[in-house]
C-alpha cells in the first residue's frame, strides 16, 4: 500500500508547494537577469512529480510481487512502541523547551533513558542532570554560546 | 612547493597536533559506538568547530572521517556488527577469524591495511586534487552547472535503495536549498514571514537531524538487539606470511578505493564492496572467503580507508562532495567562509595542504591506536544505548542551537530527524537529501549565471564540449545501469529465456 501512498503524498506536497511558488514576487522583465525567482523551485517540483509518477508506474508493474524483491521500504514493519514513545517525548521536549531549554533536555534525556529500560538512579542522574549541565557549561564557557533565558539558565545568568 | 611546505608548517603547531590526536580518539570512539558513524560524528561535531580557525576546524572533521571509518572494523571483527556500513564486508571474514581465536590477527591486518590504504589515498589526493583544480580553473558557469548536475545524478547510486527514490530525496534537498532569499533577485521564497528563514535553511541543524536524531529513532526500534563480543587476547601485527599474501590486495584495493572515492557521491561503502570482491576474484584461495580469509579483511579495509582520501579530491577541488561525510565537511568549509573549488589551490593552497598533511598524520596514528587501543575501544561498543542516545540528543539539540543561537534551528533539527526516520522506513536514503541541500544553492546559482552568460539560450550549454561531456556522463549515470542490464539480458541466453 505504501508503494502508492508515499508517491501520492509527494505529488500532493508538490502541488501545494507549486501553488506556494505562484505567490512569490515576480521581477519586472526589464530588470530580470536569468530566471524568475519561482522558476527554479518549479522545475525541481516538476522533477519530483515526474519521479513520483515513475515510482507509481514501477509499483503498478510490481503489484503482487513480494516487496522484499529490491525495494526495502515498500512495506515496512509497523513502528514499535518504543518509537512512538520516543516521538511522544519530542512533544514533551517541545512543551518544556520554551520554559527552559535545559529543563526540556534534562527531562527528555531522563525519560528516554527510563523508557528504554535504564533503571539505575545514578545513570539516570548522569543522563538527565550531569550530561546537560556539562554540555551547557562547555558551550557557554568554551564556545561562548548564549542560551535563551529560562527557569534554570537564569540561575547562572542571574 | 611553497604551499606544500607551508601546509606542513601549519600542522607543526603542537596545539593542533594534540587536537588532531584527540579528534582521532574521538573518531575511533564514534566509529565503535553503536549507531554512530563518520557522517553522524562529523555532523554532531560540526557545531564545536564553528568558533575555531579554519585549519583546526576542518582538520578535526577530516580526522573524524578517517578515524571513524577505520574504527568500524573493530566492531565488525569483534561483535559481527559493522561500526560503519563501510565495514560490512569486514564482518564476512573478520568475525569468523575472531571466532577461531584470531581476533588479534584480524584486527592487526585491519589496522595495517587501513593505514596503508589511507596513506596511499592521501598521497593520491595531494597529487590529484591540485591537478583536478587546475583542469577546472577555466570552467565557466555552464561547465560548473553541468558538473554539479552530474554530481547530483550520482546520488541515484547511493546506498541499496531505489535510484528513483534517491533522486527524489536529492531533488527535495535541492528544493529545501531554495528556501530564503533568491541570490539573483533577492525575492524571498518559502519563508512564510519568518525572518530567520531569510538566509535559508542552515546545513548544521538539518545534518544533525538527518544523521543524528533520525538514528535515535532507528535505535528505538533496535533496543532488543543483543551484542556479543569475541574474546581477544592481544592485537598483533600480521606475520610475514600474511604480508606476502596480502600486499597485492592492499595495493589493488587502495587503488580501487581511491578511484571510487573520487567519483562524486560514492563513498567508502561501495569501495569496500568492490575491494572485497576484487580481492576474492584475484585470490588463489577464493573458497576461503567468508570463512576467515585474511585477504578479505585487507581488501575491504584498504578500500574503505582509501576512499576517504579519494572522496576529498572532488570535495576540495570541485566543491562536489565525494561521500556523505565529505558533504558534512563541505558544509563545514562553507560555514567557515571557504570556497571549495579551483581557487582553493591558488588562494588557500596552504590551508588545503595542511588538511592533506593532517589526514596523512591521522593515518599514521592508526597504527598505534589500532594496535594498542583496539582492546579498549572494543569495550566502548558496549556502552548501553539507553545511556548513549539521550546524551547524543542533548549534544544534537545544543549543537543545532549553537550556530545561529536560534530556536528555529532546534525545531528544524527535530523535524529533519523525524523526516529522516520516515524516509529510511520507506526506503529513501537521507544522504541524497543532505547532499541536495548543499549542492542546491550551487546548482541554482550556476544555472542563473549560465543563463545570463548565454543570454537565456540554455541550449547553447550543449554546444560547449566540457558541459556536453558532463551532461553525457549524467545521462550515463542515470540510464547506464538500465541500458547495461538490457544489453546483458539480451546476450545471456538463460536470462532471455526467462530462467
Amino acid at each position: 500500500m505504501t508503494r502508492f501512498a508515499v508517491p501520492i503524498c509527494l505529488i500532493g506536497f508538490c502541488a501545494l508547494a507549486y501553488w506556494q511558488t505562484t505567490q512569490f514576487d515576480r521581477v519586472p522583465p526589464i530588470l530580470l537577469r536569468g530566471m524568475q525567482p519561482a522558476d527554479f523551485p518549479q522545475m525541481v517540483l516538476l522533477l519530483v512529480v515526474v519521479l513520483s509518477l515513475v515510482l507509481i508506474v514501477q509499483a503498478w508493474l510490481a503489484r503482487g510481487v513480494e516487496a522484499d524483491g529490491g525495494d526495502p521500504g515498500a512495506d515496512p514493519e509497523p513502528m514499535t512502541g518504543n518509537v512512538w514513545k520516543t516521538m511522544g517525548l519530542f512533544l514533551v521536549f517541545a512543551a518544556l523547551a520554551p520554559v527552559d531549554l535545559f529543563l526540556g533536555l534534562g527531562v527528555f534525556a531522563g525519560c528516554l533513558a527510563f523508557l528504554w529500560g535504564e533503571r539505575r538512579i545514578v545513570m539516570l542522574a548522569v543522563v538527565a542532570l550531569v550530561a546537560p549541565a556539562c554540555v551547557f557549561f562547555l558551550f557557554d564557557e568554551v564556545f561562548e554560546v548564549r542560551f535563551p533565558r529560562g527557569l534554570l539558565t537564569n540561575l547562572w545568568y542571574g | 612547493m611553497e604551499p606544500f611546505i607551508g601546509g606542513l608548517m601549519a600542522l607543526a603547531d603542537p596545539q593542533l597536533l594534540v587536537l588532531i590526536f584527540a579528534a582521532t580518539l574521538a573518531g575511533v570512539i564514534i566509529g565503535a559506538l553503536p549507531g554512530l558513524n563518520a557522517t553522524t560524528g562529523a555532523a554532531l561535531l560540526l557545531p564545536f568547530t564553528i568558533t575555531m580557525d579554519p585549519i583546526p576546524a576542518i582538520a578535526i572533521l577530516t580526522t573524524i572521517y578517517c578515524a571513524a571509518t577505520f574504527a568500524g572494523a573493530i566492531t565488525a571483527i569483534l561483535i559481527n556488527t559493522p561500526g560503519t556500513s563501510a565495514s560490512a564486508t569486514t564482518c564476512l571474514d573478520g568475525y569468523p577469524l575472531a571466532q577461531r581465536g584470531e581476533a588479534g590477527r584480524a584486527l592487526g591486518m585491519a589496522t595495517v591495511s587501513s593505514t596503508f590504504g589511507g596513506i596511499i589515498s592521501v598521497v593520491c589526493l595531494m597529487a590529484a586534487a591540485p591537478l583536478m583544480a587546475r583542469a577546472a580553473y577555466n570552467f565557466a558557469p555552464p561547465e560548473y552547472f553541468a558538473l554539479t548536475v552530474f554530481g547530483l545524478s550520482m546520488l541515484a547510486t547511493i546506498g541499496d535503495g531505489s535510484p528513483v527514490k534517491n533522486l527524489i530525496a536529492g531533488a527535495l534537498g535541492v528544493l529545501a536549498a531554495s528556501v530564503g532569499k533568491d541570490l539573483l533577485t533577492t525575492v524571498e521564497r518559502f519563508t512564510f514571514g519568518m525572518s530567520e528563514l531569510t538566509e535559508g535553511i542552515g546545513f548544521v541543524p538539518v545534518m544533525i537531524g538527518l544523521f543524528g536524531i533520525s538514528e535515535l529513532l532507528v535505535q528505538a526500534d533496535r533496543l532488543t538487539v543483543e551484542r556479543r563480543q569475541v574474546i581477544m587476547k592481544t592485537v598483533k601485527l600480521p606475520s610475514r606470511e600474511d604480508y606476502s599474501k596480502v600486499w597485492k590486495t592492499i595495493l589493488r584495493s587502495s587503488g580501487i578505493g581511491t578511484f571510487i572515492g573520487i567519483l562524486p557521491a560514492e563513498g567508502a561503502t561501495v569501495a569496500s564492496m568492490i575491494g572485497y570482491n576484487e580481492a576474492r576474484r584475484w585470490s588463489k584461495t577464493p573458497e576461503e572467503f567468508g570463512k576467515g580469509a585474511i585477504e578479505g579483511i585487507a581488501g575491504s579495509e584498504a578500500a574503505n580507508n582509501s576512499a576517504t582520501g579519494g572522496a576529498m579530491v572532488p570535495t576540495l577541488a570541485l566543491g562536489i562532495p565525494g561521500s556523505p561525510t565529505a558533504a558534512v565537511i563541505l558544509a563545514g568549509l562553507m560555514i567557515h567562509g571557504l570556497q571549495p573549488g579551483p581557487t582553493m589551490f591558488t588562494e588557500q593552497a596552504e590551508f588545503a595542504f595542511a588538511i592533506f598533511w593532517a589526514m596523512l598524520f591521522v593515518n599514521i596514528l592508526f597504527i598505534f591506536i589500532g594496535l594498542f587501543g583496539a582492546k579498549l575501544f572494543a569495550r566502548i561498543t558496549f556502552v548501553p544505548v539507553q545511556i548513549l542516545w539521550p546524551i547524543v540528543f542533548t549534544f544534537s539539540i545544543v549543537g543545532a542551537y549553537a550556530l545561529d543561537q536560534s530556536f528555529l534551528d532546534v525545531w528544524i533539527a527535530i523535524g529533519s530527524g523525524i523526516l529522516g526516520y520516515f524516509m529510511r522506513r520507506f526506503g529513501y536514503s537521507v544522504v541524497p537529501l543532505a547532499i541536495g541541500l548543499i549542492l542546491g544553492g550551487m546548482v541554482e546559482k550556476r544555472l542563473g549565471q549560465s543563463l545570463i552568460m548565454l543570454d537565456d539560450q540554455w541550449w547553447l550549454m550543449f554546444t560547449r564540449p566540457l558541459s556536453l561531456l558532463f551532461f553525457a556522463l549524467t545521462f550515463l549515470a542515470l540510464f547506464g545501469p538500465l541500458l547495461w542490464r538490457r544489453v546483458f539480458t539480451q546476450r545471456d541466453p538463460l536470462k532471455s529465456m526467462g530462467e
